[in-house]
């Protein structure tokens, strides 16, 4: 079908670029990688053309990013203690701090989703559509709904446990 | 009719389905007081859900240009890069750890190796590759190329990512607030701690830049003008904090920068240099262990040369920062040592 022109991918670009790097950053939380990894999917839908360029731009990145975590993952076993003191003696402003413990806790939160219910979040979080969402999944479109159901309320009470027992191992 | 499922009050709520099914939709929660409770308690949990998510967003950036003919190559990731230089480092690991672990605590930060080449000088004074503007065209032919093959080739062109990585550095926030938190002060008999050495040191998750500063509590030193690859978090015996950053000193050569908090448990100063490959987690720490006691054995009648001034100058000034510094690398201890004396903090 029409292939994508330079013109339309910079008008994707523009509207979806910062949706992309909100995805990525809640892979890889680390918002300069997350721009890297953003920045590289534009370039390769650039030379690719994909049709549909906004939902490919996602599966490359989520892709991209899924590669990433395995590397990371490779190189966290001796880490788990780190997050939970890494703060200490470290004087910053509150804000700052309360900031980043939220962020903390969210992603804590966040990690204690199945694979496909965070997706499907982060997806829908990322202005997708329920349609988008199911092409990028492989889900019926009907289960979308229901799976987007239950994703937000094993986010919302992962997080409320998490405020509530602050020092529970992490798993 | 039967009550509406949560999938569909979701759907409903998201704006997604189609104009008979929300009519549907309507109707039964019109006269089902029951579902009405349900879709008040939904629309919350929805509102909810993307407050939390909102807190994990990222700094609100600039959108950076948009180039179609900005195709960067493929990264080469430096840990799949392997030098001629790897077995070289793995020895220097072997000597250099040991040499230290040998006299911890000594205010001596290198041997010098006079025999040895500083590589270290021309390869700072090397150019860039190209001017930029001739790199961009570069990349704009080879953009060209590859659209009309439609093929992508992997040229390695580490350089321009890199750059433009090094400039979206945000603006600095405090530094230095911290300087008057220099390190506990260091009781007697430091050799019965078993601290790690820096060599040892375990790299964690990247972070940002931004998080770095917040785990120091000021700015890391960097070596200066080198382009700054990545921010990981690390680990190590007897630091509360640690970031090492990745810096490229050409197309295949990275060395890491740590920079280490020491924690209010440490009971003696230590600076603790050494080269090494960066990846070491198949040996445990027995091993490790072992392999230090050798090489001080080994060692122990090498000549120590005198420390130098300048070594004392920039210790004293990095423990005035709090932090204990280091750099390691595929590189010869005294090319590290040159770029260990160039260390300055990062303000972007």
């Amino acid at each position: 079908m029409s292939d994508v022109s330079a013109d339309s991918l910079a008008e994707i670009y523009r509207t979806t670029y910062r949706a992309l790097v909100r995805f990525l950053y809640r892979k890889v939380w680390d918002a300069e990688r997350a721009e890297d990894l953003a920045q590289e999917a534009f370039a390769r839908a650039v030379v690719h053309k994909p049709e549909n360029a906004r939902g490919w731009l996602f599966i490359v990145a989520a892709n991209m990013a899924r590669d990433e975590a395995r590397r990371a993952a490779r190189e966290r076993r001796h880490l788990t203690l780190l997050t939970a003191e890494s703060q200490d003696g470290t004087a910053t402003s509150d804000e700052v701090f309360q900031e980043e413990q939220e962020r903390v806790q969210v992603r804590a939160a966040l990690e204690q989703l199945t694979p496909r219910d965070r997706e499907v979040l982060l997806l829908w979080d990322s202005g997708l559509s329920y349609s988008e969402i199911a092409a990028h999944t492989g889900l019926a479109p009907g289960a979308v709904g229901t799976t987007l159901a239950r994703a937000r309320r094993r986010l919302v009470e992962a997080h409320e446990a998490g405020e509530k027992g602050e020092h529970v191992a992490r798993g | 009719m039967s009550h509406v499922d949560d999938g569909t009050l979701h759907a409903y709520l998201d704006g997604e389905l189609s104009p008979p099914e929300v009519q549907s939709v309507e109707a039964h929660v019109a006269q089902c007081p029951a579902c009405r409770t349900r879709l008040e308690e939904e629309r919350a949990l929805i509102a909810r859900a993307g407050e939390l998510l909102a807190h994990a967003t990222p700094p609100d950036r600039e959108l950076p240009p948009f180039r179609p003919g900005d195709v960067k190559p493929p990264v080469r990731l430096w840990w799949k890069v392997r030098t001629p230089v790897a077995w070289a480092a793995t020895i220097a690991l072997a000597l250099g750890i040991g040499t230290y672990v040998g006299d911890r605590g000594a205010p001596r930060l290198e041997p010098t190796a006079p025999e040895r080449p500083t590589i270290i000088a021309d390869q700072l004074a090397r150019p860039a590759p190209a001017p930029d503007s001739a790199f961009a065209a570069q990349r704009q032919r080879v953009a060209e190329r590859r659209k009309r093959v439609s093929k992508p080739a992997a040229s390695p062109a580490v350089g321009g990512a890199i750059e433009e990585k090094s400039r979206q550095a945000p603006p600095v926030t405090a530094d230095g607030f911290l300087a008057s938190k220099a390190a506990a002060p260091a009781p007697a008999r430091p050799e019965m701690v078993r601290l790690g050495t820096y060599a040892d040191a375990m790299k964690g998750p990247p972070i940002g830049v931004d998080s770095a500063r917040l785990l120091l509590g000021t700015d890391p030193l960097v070596v200066p003008d080198l382009q700054i690859r990545g921010m990981y978090r690390g680990r190590l015996l007897g630091y509360s904090a640690m970031v090492i950053v990745e810096q490229a000193l050409d197309s295949t050569t990275v060395i890491e920068v740590l920079n280490g908090r020491p924690s209010r448990l440490q009971l003696g100063e230590v600076v603790v240099t050494g080269a090494g490959e960066a990846r070491r987690d198949t040996q445990s720490p027995g091993a490790r262990a072992l392999l230090n006691t050798r090489a001080v054995d080994s060692l122990a009648a090498a000549s120590r040369p005198a420390p130098t001034p300048v070594a004392d100058e920039e210790k004293a000034k990095h423990a005035a920062l709090g932090l204990f510094v280091d750099v390691r690398g595929p590189l010869p201890p005294d090319s590290l040592a040159a770029l260990r004396r160039l260390l300055r903090p990062l303000r972007p």
